[in-house]
């Protein structure tokens, strides 16, 4: 018999308690990865799912690079890029989340219009899937952690957890209980949190959270001003980064989250509640038409070269182009 | 003490991490490693109390036959100028430090809570890294920034590894049968971190280590000094934040930034004697910082009789030592050179008969610090 460490115990007190040693996100585009790179960080096994093997194959190859930029910028070393990578692996099976402690989904769609049942989908698999103590986590912004759950035998487990880009960086994590949440689950979801290091943000369950919520009118009162014309978009953002201390004005934000996101946040809690204030500006309409989505395609109110942001020449009516 | 007897020794590590163990040693030579899950501080001594007294790989019967325990705490900021018994008070004490040395004072004070906890009633001490350079005089540790700042945070050299040169420096008097108060000594601990220390009066006079372990010599992969005025240039060029900053000083530099290497000497080595120029100015920009702190320090104290190596790299390194002791003659150094090649480990003399100056190995033994000082204070 092979021995164990518990045998040892000296008081035989020590009980081995269910902890969280591994998480499971399903769904890998750009925010997955970067929860799996810092749940890996804190420690903890991360598996994977994602549609396909290619997929997967360049969701590994992006990890490797998001690491080495990381790197480069010398935030960590090799041997602890080699220790990250060797906790996450990617599957294309459901069954490969089974023993996660903890699942988030991640899914994002590149779709115009709400994803709510594709996430409900998710959240049926994902509890076919795993134990009947797993907690079952959405990083939704904008959609009610409710409806979502609603397709689970046991919604008690779910809660809502909405992570910021970049991950690595933002200290804060939005946590939302619905009426049906357990104690258990609450408590399962601040240790996780406090595991990688993320101050939790309480908050009740009311779509766009605090972050998103915020965030949308003043992105719409920003396309307005420039509309207008009473600024240019550098100037807005300029003013509102030394104005207020902001760390990025409001265009550089929403290049950074993507407008097509943005767009989706606005839909839904312009559906959600109905209110002018969070109707999308045309001006956003426009350029996700124009795929003008912002950092991650290279344009959107700033054209992007080698990571360096350049402002546009031309006027609002040619979206910016001279 | 009666007995300086080594009946086990072991490691506790990776806790709250994945893949956490216990491996443990014992006199006779038995070994062991188990993985299991150590959550906290408290199961990871719980598991080595344990495997202390089991019948497969113990060294005792009963837990207790244990008399006494010994911590070793990184940073005691100016509260404790030697190691003192554990009381609530001392407790209190040093929870009021664990800003000085936010990732080691924490662990070193659950070890205090656990123990406390598993053993009651039995005596405890702790033996403080920074308590043997508090004899240091102000104009020596303090720095050249606006007074106030000491005032309100304590911002001031506390130096490090106080066990190791206090172990040594008593040692290599020993060995030559000098009086410890009335020798001048520079003691080098050279390791993965590495910091240097003149020594007095029989007292830390100055060491290279400052508020952090960061100053001083190069390290393995710390950069020991550096302008601040090029950090902060640095993390402008760059554009990274503090702690990013904090990572590429500790993590990234020394020797393994500079040669590109590796942090091990034994790496450096072999890739200088094969030509790499950058492993080259390494190993000779580590062996003359050295050199510059033992001139300064012997200009500081008016002299020195004695210089001594140890840590990893001072005890086993000869090309190290060699590089170091080249054209140190006018101090008074008759190295020899001969000798110095092939010596590891072990107690020895480094110069000629009539040196003015004596260099020394003495390999360190923290641990037995620890084990004496906590003797002496629970026997009073």
């Amino acid at each position: 018999m092979t021995e164990r460490l518990e045998d040892f115990s000296l008081s035989r007190k020590v009980k081995t308690r269910g902890s969280l040693h591994k998480v499971g996100i399903v769904g890998a585009g750009a925010m997955g990865q970067e929860i799996a790179l810092v749940v890996s960080q804190a420690g903890l096994d991360v598996v994977y799912i994602d549609i396909s093997e290619e997929r997967i194959g360049e969701i590994n190859a992006r990890l490797g690079r998001l690491l080495d930029e990381i790197i480069s910028k010398w935030g960590m070393t090799q041997n602890e890029k080699k220790l990250i990578l060797s906790r996450i692996r990617g599957s294309v099976d459901y069954h490969d989340i089974f023993d996660c402690n903890v699942i988030i989904e991640t899914i994002n769609t590149k779709k115009r219009g709400t994803n709510l049942d594709l996430r409900k989908e998710v959240f049926k698999k994902i509890e076919q899937a795993v134990h009947p103590e797993a907690v079952i986590l959405s990083n939704t912004a904008t959609l009610m952690i409710s409806d979502i759950a609603a397709v689970l035998k046991h919604p008690e487990r779910a809660m809502g957890m909405h992570f910021i880009s970049p991950v690595r960086k933002v200290k804060i994590v939005e946590i939302v209980r619905t009426f049906n949440t357990s104690e258990a689950t609450i408590n399962c979801v601040l240790k996780f949190a406090q595991l990688i290091g993320k101050t939790p943000i309480n908050c009740g369950e009311s779509p766009g959270n605090v972050t998103t919520r915020m965030i949308v009118p003043i992105i719409n009162e920003a396309c307005e001003l420039i509309m207008e014309g009473v600024a240019t978009v550098s100037d807005v953002d300029l003013a509102m980064r030394e104005g207020y201390g902001l760390q990025f004005g409001p265009f550089e934000m929403a290049d950074r989250i993507g407008l097509d996101k943005v767009l989706k946040w606005m839909d839904n809690l312009y559906d959600e509640f109905g209110e002018l204030k969070y109707k999308p500006s045309p001006l956003i309409k426009r350029m996700v038409r124009a795929n003008l989505v912002g950092k991650r395609v290279g344009e959107g109110f700033y054209k992007y070269a080698d990571d360096k942001k350049i402002a546009k020449p031309g006027s609002i009516r040619n979206l910016g182009r001279a | 003490m009666p007995s300086r007897e080594v009946l086990a020794k072991g490691l506790v590590d990776k806790i709250g991490l994945k893949g956490s163990m216990i491996k443990h040693w014992r006199s006779d030579g038995t070994e062991m490693k188990l993985e299991g899950e150590i959550l906290d501080h408290l199961t990871g001594i719980e598991y080595f109390l344990g495997i202390l007294v089991s019948e497969k790989y113990g060294s005792i019967k009963d837990i207790r036959e244990i008399d006494a325990i010994g911590h070793r705490v990184v940073h005691a900021g100016e509260k404790f100028a030697s190691s003192v018994a554990i009381t609530p008070e001392v407790v209190e004490a040093l929870e009021e430090c664990i800003d000085l040395a936010p990732l080691h004072n924490p662990p070193n004070l659950e070890g205090i809570y656990a123990a406390t906890n598993l053993l009651p009633g039995i005596p405890q001490a702790g033996v403080f890294d920074t308590a043997f350079h508090q004899t240091m005089e102000d104009y020596v540790y303090l720095y050249g920034i606006p007074y106030s700042l000491y005032d309100k945070y304590r911002i001031r050299r506390y130096g490090f590894h106080g066990s190791s040169h206090k172990y040594v420096s008593h040692r290599a008097c020993e060995m030559l049968g000098l009086d410890y108060n009335n020798t001048k000594m520079i003691t080098c601990h050279l390791g993965n971190g590495a910091s240097i220390a003149a020594i007095r009066d029989g007292k830390s006079f100055d060491t290279s280590m400052g508020m952090t372990p960061i100053e001083g010599l190069i390290m393995g992969t710390r950069c020991g000094d550096l302008d601040t005025g090029a950090f902060m240039h640095i993390l402008n060029k760059e554009e990274v934040d503090i702690s990013t900053g904090n990572i590429l000083i500790n993590k990234h530099s020394g020797m393994l930034g500079i040669s590109g290497i590796s942090s091990d000497m034994r790496d450096i080595e072999k890739a200088a004697h094969e030509g790499n120029k950058r492993a080259e100015t390494a190993l000779k920009m580590y062996a003359y910082r050295v050199k510059k702190y033992i001139g300064a320090y012997a200009a500081g104290m008016g002299g020195v009789d004695l210089i001594i190596f140890t840590g990893g790299v001072g005890e086993n390194d000869v090309e190290t030592r060699k590089n170091v002791m080249t054209n140190m003659e006018y101090l008074g150094i008759d190295f020899d050179f001969e000798k110095n090649e092939g010596l590891r480990a072990t107690e020895a003399v480094l110069t000629r008969e009539g040196s003015k100056v004596k260099v020394l190995i003495v390999p360190t033994n923290e641990e037995l610090v620890i084990a004496q000082d906590t003797y002496d204070i629970v026997t009073g």
